[in-house]
């Protein structure tokens, strides 16, 4: 099957501690795939390795063959699990600034997003609360049509009730022919919308199948299936 | 892309400098008007102190604090925008843009040098509002006249010195600016006290400077005075006329702070494209 993301070997130490172990794992064309592991386990690592963040220490990483660069970002879209945006900026200006530095953003989809989630373009991201902020960048990183969108920890900060809504927002806005890694603890919630699982432990895979897998054959779900694996 | 960038960086830069050159700029003008429509307001012989004198010492200690203000806020923002905007949180929007790294610094060198300038052009323009009057500005057009009269008898070579004096100042304004982008960028690899190391770094930086340029020094001193290098370059200065000799000057000043600037600007671009780790 043809892959977006390959990684090889790929190995990340921080002083004291080895993040990333030699990973090894790749995520198919079309597919919304679930990296999944307890708090420290890797995956913001993995992630900001994806997106050229980190430097690694050992190993490759490639998007669709390249490694991250100016060529993957164009095709990468990113969530991260903090705030990334300026304070300075009132939300039009950061859609203007998507629109400016990303060829695939579409800036119709996201004031259509904005206007459905009642958040008003003119205000100051000073003046947002956190929760709203999330949402502004998720719909900022849902308006690109890319190719692989990276979400670390999507609904990691917000009520049980705006989850559903954004998952929806996720799989309503991403195109089929687009990759989706998503990372979170929280499986329960993304369970339904994913195709494919890559649980991660102190900085190894260990275990990647898809999810009708592990409910054909081992007869669970995936969050029991996570429960036996990262058992304290 | 560089110039989509700069527009974002001068966006979220002149929220800060744009009210501070207003301030500055009226402090002044008003300073110079209470004189004007009052010369009493110089007064401070004669107690009690006239209320004009009273506004006039407040308006100028705002105006010099403000001055002082400007400089420190240039410094403050150079090396906030950098540690914040490209190595804080804004840093995970700033590196997954499609652009080079280098980009990012050429923006952030050529916004900084901008400002710098502007509060160059600032502070002389609000000296200038609070010195101008009658015997000042027949000063000031007697020197400007002295100056006409020695460009127009020194030719294209005083063009040219002043053409170096332009140059040296925006290249001493940016390696001077490469030095604390790259002792941040050199912080950073540090896994505890960041500003820490970026301070210790800078401070390694300026010895290393010392140390090559006292060893050029000693180097130039070290010639033998029989050798026929520095016969060469006796007969040289001797044969070249003083505006040369301080056109040369100039010359190799500039490629002084130009050859700092350009290492500084390898080890950053190095540092952000290879080595980067965000925390």
């Amino acid at each position: 099957m043809d892959s977006i993301l390959e990684c090889r070997n790929l190995t990340k130490y921080f002083p004291g501690c080895l993040a990333l172990n030699a990973v090894n794992l790749s995520v198919p064309k079309g597919k919304i795939v679930g990296l999944l592991g307890p708090n420290g386990s890797g995956k913001t690592t993995l992630i900001k390795l994806i997106n050229g963040l980190l430097t690694p220490d050992g190993g490759e990483l490639t998007v669709r063959g390249n490694k991250p660069g100016v060529e993957t970002k164009k095709i990468v879209s990113y969530l991260p699990e903090r705030t990334y945006l300026s304070d300075w900026m009132d939300v039009r200006t950061a859609i203007d600034f998507f629109g400016d530095f990303y060829e695939d953003f579409n800036k119709a989809k996201a004031y259509d997003m904005l206007q459905r989630l009642h958040i008003n373009p003119n205000s100051r991201l000073k003046t947002l609360s956190k929760g709203t902020k999330e949402k502004v960048q998720l719909i900022l990183v849902m308006s690109r049509e890319a190719q692989l969108y990276v979400l670390d920890e999507p609904i990691g900060g917000v009520d049980p009730a705006a989850r559903d809504y954004i998952l929806d927002t996720i799989l309503s806005n991403y195109s089929e022919n687009a990759s989706l890694l998503l990372s979170t603890h929280l499986i329960t919630d993304v369970e339904k919308i994913l195709d494919e699982v890559i649980f991660i432990n102190r900085g190894s895979v260990v275990l990647t199948s898809s999810v009708d897998e592990i409910r054909e054959r081992e007869g669970k779900s995936v969050d029991a299936m996570f429960r036996e694996v990262f058992k304290c | 892309m560089l110039g989509r960038l700069m527009k974002y960086e001068i966006r979220a830069t002149e929220r800060i400098f744009l009210p501070l050159y207003g301030l500055i700029l009226a402090f002044a003008l008003v300073n110079r008007l209470l004189r004007a429509f009052n010369p009493e307001a110089n007064d401070w012989g004669n107690l009690p102190v006239n209320l004009s004198a009273f506004l006039n010492g407040v308006t100028m200690t705002v105006y010099v604090l403000l001055v002082v203000a400007l400089f420190v806020v240039t410094f403050v923002v150079t090396i906030q925008r950098f540690q914040k905007n490209l190595l804080g949180d804004e840093g995970y929007l700033m590196f997954t843009l499609p652009v080079k790294a280098h980009a990012h610094i050429d923006c952030r060198m050529i916004v900084t040098l901008m400002w710098t300038v502007l509060s160059l052009i600032v502070s002389a323009l609000s000296i200038f509002i609070l010195s101008v009057d009658e015997s000042n500005m027949r000063t000031f057009s007697e020197w400007c006249l002295s100056m006409r009269r020695e460009f127009a008898e020194h030719g294209a070579s005083s063009w040219l010195i002043l053409f170096e004096c332009v140059v040296l100042l925006a290249v001493s304004i940016l390696a001077g600016t490469l030095q604390l982008y790259a002792a941040i960028a050199v912080g950073n690899r540090s896994a505890r006290h960041r500003q820490l190391a970026a301070c210790g770094a800078y401070i390694g930086f300026g010895i290393v400077e010392q140390i090559i340029t006292f060893g050029g020094f000693n180097a130039l001193n070290g010639i033998s005075p029989d050798s026929w290098l520095r016969a060469w370059l006796g007969g040289v200065a001797r044969s070249l006329p003083n505006a040369a000799l301080l056109e040369i000057a100039l010359g190799l000043f500039i490629l002084y702070c130009a050859l700092f600037g350009l290492a500084f600007y390898a080890l950053t671009n190095y540092l952000l494209s290879r080595k980067l780790n965000l925390e």
